[in-house]
């Protein structure tokens, strides 16, 4: 009990209780009603075993008798199924990048997806979903598969808080293994700043599934949506050390505001044409707002 | 290795490193940013590249320049050269002076080194004829050095490195101008049919190209065509005060007495006051201050009369050594500052009299200041060998008392009744009853003599060649006759004095008193130390196997190997100073070797030289480039088309 309480404190540093409170009463929510792996909380597509009535159908030979409607074969003579509603549990995939690009910006939007990442898992294991989550940089980094319940609630906050933000970005790698972990349907999260050289156009179709709704949650920093630079400058990338001179003039900041708005546009676009969902992040805004507002409206949570 | 042009280098480098270092340091001038991807920043660039202006004409503008730089650097390679003048191949001389007074430091450093740079402009813009130039006509020149004789550098040629290396190498001198010798092997070179001369001529006249002051001394006996030469002139001032004549000479009777007269002129328009200095071997004895007024204006009937002033020192030396006359002020001609005179030591004269007894004549001679006196009977005379007699030079003068030798060796002769022969003296018949009817008072050997009352019961009658000068005439002969002969001075008296009243007159005394100061002098060798810039300096007798050796004023040292006769000629004599000569085993002889030439000393620079009936004008301008060599401006341009292109280059990232 003593480790709980120690490692619980350690997740209020990067929720504090009131939040906390206030996530209890949220529950993930899938738009597509998807098949669970164990019998949960959730109605899923799947017709069977629950005590919520759906429909009925006709019988047909190899149908489990013990679903005939014996009222109705009373009623009718004809033999009809009954068909409930079964509850599933519903498997969450958390992504969150965890690459040396998240460590810049203040505040730092590394922490932000971290806190952001806290949240959704905690909702996860409060509301008894099957929750993976797992850090990539350069591939995965750290996972933790299959949690379920609030007793996996100090491991969760443990792995987010010391894993540190560094390493190049590998998106693609990191989807790869995560989808031939990946089993069961649910919810993908990705939280991310997506900016990646490589593109993310063919990771992110590898996590677009029939099974899973992907939900993209591109976190930038203030820095980045609108840069405050001047001077001749010699940029360095964080991640590969690439260099690029620049001198700061209106025209460039102009140009660089326009590109990054064509850079978000093509992903919403992207994820909007595969029934993805995107949201964008400002890491200056409280992930408060953005959880209980912004993913309510959005119906990612309920 | 060497470089041609290390400055044209230097330059270069001066301009282009710094240049370089500066680019580079404005290159380093950028802040580093840590952003979380260069991505979208790099996108933005080119962007910005692309939407701006010229976009595709600059990335072609990089291309262009370094085809531009190197274009340049190509042709520069190729040397080009911009031709101004047209025309046929022509040919020059080009005469250099070198003279004294081309030594003024008026035009930096010297007048000869601005001749010199001037005619290697001139030679730098005649035009080659190159295998890709569609003119096969080049142009021709030889170079001239003249002072008062005219040397050929460097005969005709095209090459142009030759050119200017022979020139380079013209040493300065300190001689007078005469133009006469040069224009004349001018001609004969110009006129000689050798192959590189047959080239290109079209039968046009060479062109003199003068490169001089116009101090030139025989302008007026040189014909030249109407624009056969060109004048080039030197020099700018006129301010110099030099040491126009100097004369150092023993009294006769007191020798240790040494009188010292010099002459100093002022070529400048205002009067000047200078210290003159008078030391002697290299002590200072005198410094006395003398103004010298200035120079009259020439005008068109008075001759240019520098402002002069004489000084006269007078002292007591009775030792060899060399006396120096110098004005201690700096002018701009430094050789005629100057003037040497080699001092002898004080000599009284050795007398070898040839009689068969004459008391009255030993008497009279005996009476004079000598060392000593040797009677000799003819017969003992004849009996030397003249060759060493000579060689030994015991005696000064010979006294030949109506004797005539089978042999006469180099001496000074004072010749009593029949003349020696062989020295173009004829003697027909004997005169009776002669008395003198006029002589010349003013010439040294008859100071003071009175010879009104000279009768000769006999005497001979002279027939003398027409060199011979004439003392004294009797009636119907010459009486006293100067003959200069095979290196030997006469003094012919044509009769014998036992047939004269001569010993009865006081004036017989007082004739050989002078006849043998005077014989004694052309005897001695105080004429030959002192010596003209250019005059060889000759020494006789020089023991066999003996190796002479010259020391000129600058210290440079000369060995000098005797002809088979034992005599030497030293030519070299081309500055002024004092050059010593030894042998081993005999004390140093002294040669001074003084400009004393106002001609030199007066430095102006003329306008006009005018030759025998042509006047030639100087140059209006300096030498004018023929040819333009355009490497130097094909690398400048590269070198700005590199820093263009880097700034362009630079510029496309920095937007």
């Amino acid at each position: 009990m003593a480790t709980t309480r120690t490692t619980t404190a350690k997740l209020t540093d990067l929720l504090d209780a009131k939040f906390m409170a206030r996530l209890d009463s949220l529950d993930l929510l899938s738009r597509k009603i998807l098949q669970g792996k164990l019998q949960g909380e959730r109605r899923s597509k799947r017709r069977g075993q629950s005590v919520e009535f759906a429909d009925h159908r006709p019988y047909v030979v190899g149908d489990d008798l013990r679903f005939v409607d014996w009222n109705i074969y009373g009623r009718l003579d004809q033999l009809f199924l009954k068909l409930f509603l079964e509850e599933q549990d519903l498997t969450v995939h958390l992504l969150v990048d965890a690459s040396a690009s998240m460590g810049v910006g203040e505040p730092a939007k590394g922490l932000f997806a971290k806190r952001l990442a806290a949240a959704l898992g905690y909702i996860s294991l409060a509301n008894n979903n099957r929750l993976t989550i797992s850090l990539f940089a350069d591939g995965v980094r750290a996972q933790l598969p299959h949690m379920r319940g609030r007793n996996y609630l100090p491991h969760m906050a443990e792995m987010l808080l010391t894993t540190e933000c560094d390493g190049l970005s590998d998106f693609e790698k990191a989807c790869r293994d995560v989808t031939a972990s990946r089993i069961g349907s649910g919810v993908t999260v990705v939280v991310s700043d997506f900016l990646f050289k490589q593109g993310y156009e063919s990771s992110l179709r590898r996590l677009i599934g029939a099974k899973y709704d992907l939900y993209v949650i591109q976190v930038l920093s203030p820095q980045e949506i609108s840069p405050e630079l001047a001077g001749d400058l010699k940029l360095l990338d964080v991640e590969d050390g690439d260099a690029a001179e620049i001198t700061v003039g209106p025209a460039l900041i102009k140009y660089y505001k326009r590109n990054l708005a064509a850079w978000c546009d093509e992903l919403r676009t992207f994820c909007t044409n595969r029934g993805a969902v995107h949201v964008q992040a400002n890491s200056a805004d409280s992930v408060e707002s953005l959880v209980l507002n912004y993913l309510r409206q959005i119906q990612l949570l309920r | 290795m060497e470089f041609l042009t290390p400055l044209a280098g230097l330059y270069a480098a001066a301009a282009a490193v710094p240049l370089l270092l500066l680019l580079y340091f404005l290159k380093l001038r950028r802040q580093e940013v840590l952003v979380s991807s260069t991505l979208l920043w790099k996108r933005a660039v080119r962007d910005l590249q692309v939407n701006a202006p010229f976009q595709r004409l600059r990335r072609n503008l990089l291309l262009l320049l370094q085809l531009l730089a190197l274009a340049a650097v190509l042709a520069a390679l190729a040397q080009p050269v911009l031709a101004l003048r047209r025309g046929p191949g022509q040919r020059y001389v080009l005469l250099i002076d070198r003279s004294a007074s081309m030594n003024a430091t008026d035009v930096k450093p010297t007048r000869l080194d601005a001749a010199k740079k001037q005619a290697k402009a001139f030679i730098e813009s005649m035009r080659t004829g190159s295998t890709l130039s569609w003119r096969d006509q080049s142009d021709h020149a030889m170079v001239i050095a003249f002072d008062q004789r005219a040397n050929v550098v460097c005969s005709f040629t095209s090459d142009k490195r030759q050119l200017a290396s022979r020139i380079d190498a013209i040493e300065a001198g300190d001689g007078t101008s005469r133009l006469g010798e040069a224009v004349t092997v001018a001609r004969a070179f110009a006129q000689s049919s050798g192959v590189e001369s047959a080239a290109g001529t079209n039968g046009k006249p060479a062109q003199l190209v003068l490169f001089s002051d116009g101090r030139i001394g025989d302008l007026d006996g040189i014909i030249v065509g109407d624009d056969e030469v060109v004048f080039h002139r030197i020099g700018e001032s006129q301010d110099n005060v030099g040491v126009t004549a100097m004369n150092a000479r023993r009294s006769y009777e007191q020798p240790q007495e040494v009188e010292v007269f010099a002459s100093l002129a002022n070529f400048g328009a205002e009067p000047v006051t200078r210290d003159v200095q008078l030391s002697i071997g290299g002590n200072v004895h005198a410094v006395r201050s003398v103004t010298i007024p200035g120079c009259e204006a020439q005008t068109a009937d008075e001759p240019f009369r520098p402002g002069e002033a004489t000084l006269h020192f007078s002292l007591t030396h009775s030792g060899a050594g060399v006396l120096e006359v110098r004005q201690l002020g700096s002018d701009l001609l430094a050789c005629d500052d100057a003037a040497r005179s080699v001092l002898d030591s004080p000599r009284r004269l050795s007398i070898l009299l040839v009689t068969q007894g004459n008391p009255v004549l030993e008497s009279a001679l005996r009476a004079c200041p000598i060392e000593r006196l040797d009677p000799c009977t003819p017969v003992g005379f004849d009996a030397v060998d003249p060759s060493v007699f000579a060689a030994r030079q015991q005696y000064d003068v010979v006294v030949l008392d109506n004797h005539v030798p089978a042999h006469l060796p180099r001496c000074s002769y004072l010749v009593f009744g029949a003349p020696p022969g062989g020295i173009d003296v004829n003697s027909p018949q004997e005169l009776e009853n002669q008395l003198i009817v006029d002589w010349r008072s003013q010439h040294p050997v008859l100071q003071y003599v009175n010879m009104t009352n000279l009768f000769a019961a006999k005497s001979r009658r002279l027939v003398l060649p027409r060199d011979a000068e004439v003392l004294a005439e009797f009636n119907e002969s010459p009486a006293l006759a100067l003959l200069k002969r095979h290196g030997s001075t006469y003094l012919i008296a044509g009769f014998d004095i036992l047939q004269s009243n001569w010993p009865f007159e006081p004036s017989f005394v007082l004739f050989c008193y002078n006849a043998l100061s005077f014989l004694g002098a052309q005897a001695g060798d105080g004429r030959r130390h002192g010596l003209a810039v250019g005059e060889p300096i000759a020494i006789e007798d020089i023991p066999e196997h003996a190796i002479l050796t010259v020391t000129c004023p600058d210290g440079t040292e000369v060995q000098v190997t005797p002809d088979p006769s034992g005599a030497v000629r030293f030519p070299g004599t081309y500055r002024v100073g004092v050059y010593a000569a030894r042998m081993p085993e005999s004390p140093p002889q002294f040669f001074a070797v003084n400009l004393l030439e106002p001609q030199e000393s007066r430095i102006e620079p003329r306008d006009k030289i005018e030759f025998a009936g042509v006047a030639v004008a100087a140059q209006e301008q300096g030498v004018q480039r023929a040819n333009v060599p355009l490497w130097p401006l094909l690398v400048l341009a590269a070198l700005v088309f590199v820093c263009v292109e880097w700034l362009v280059y630079n510029l496309r990232i920095r937007i």
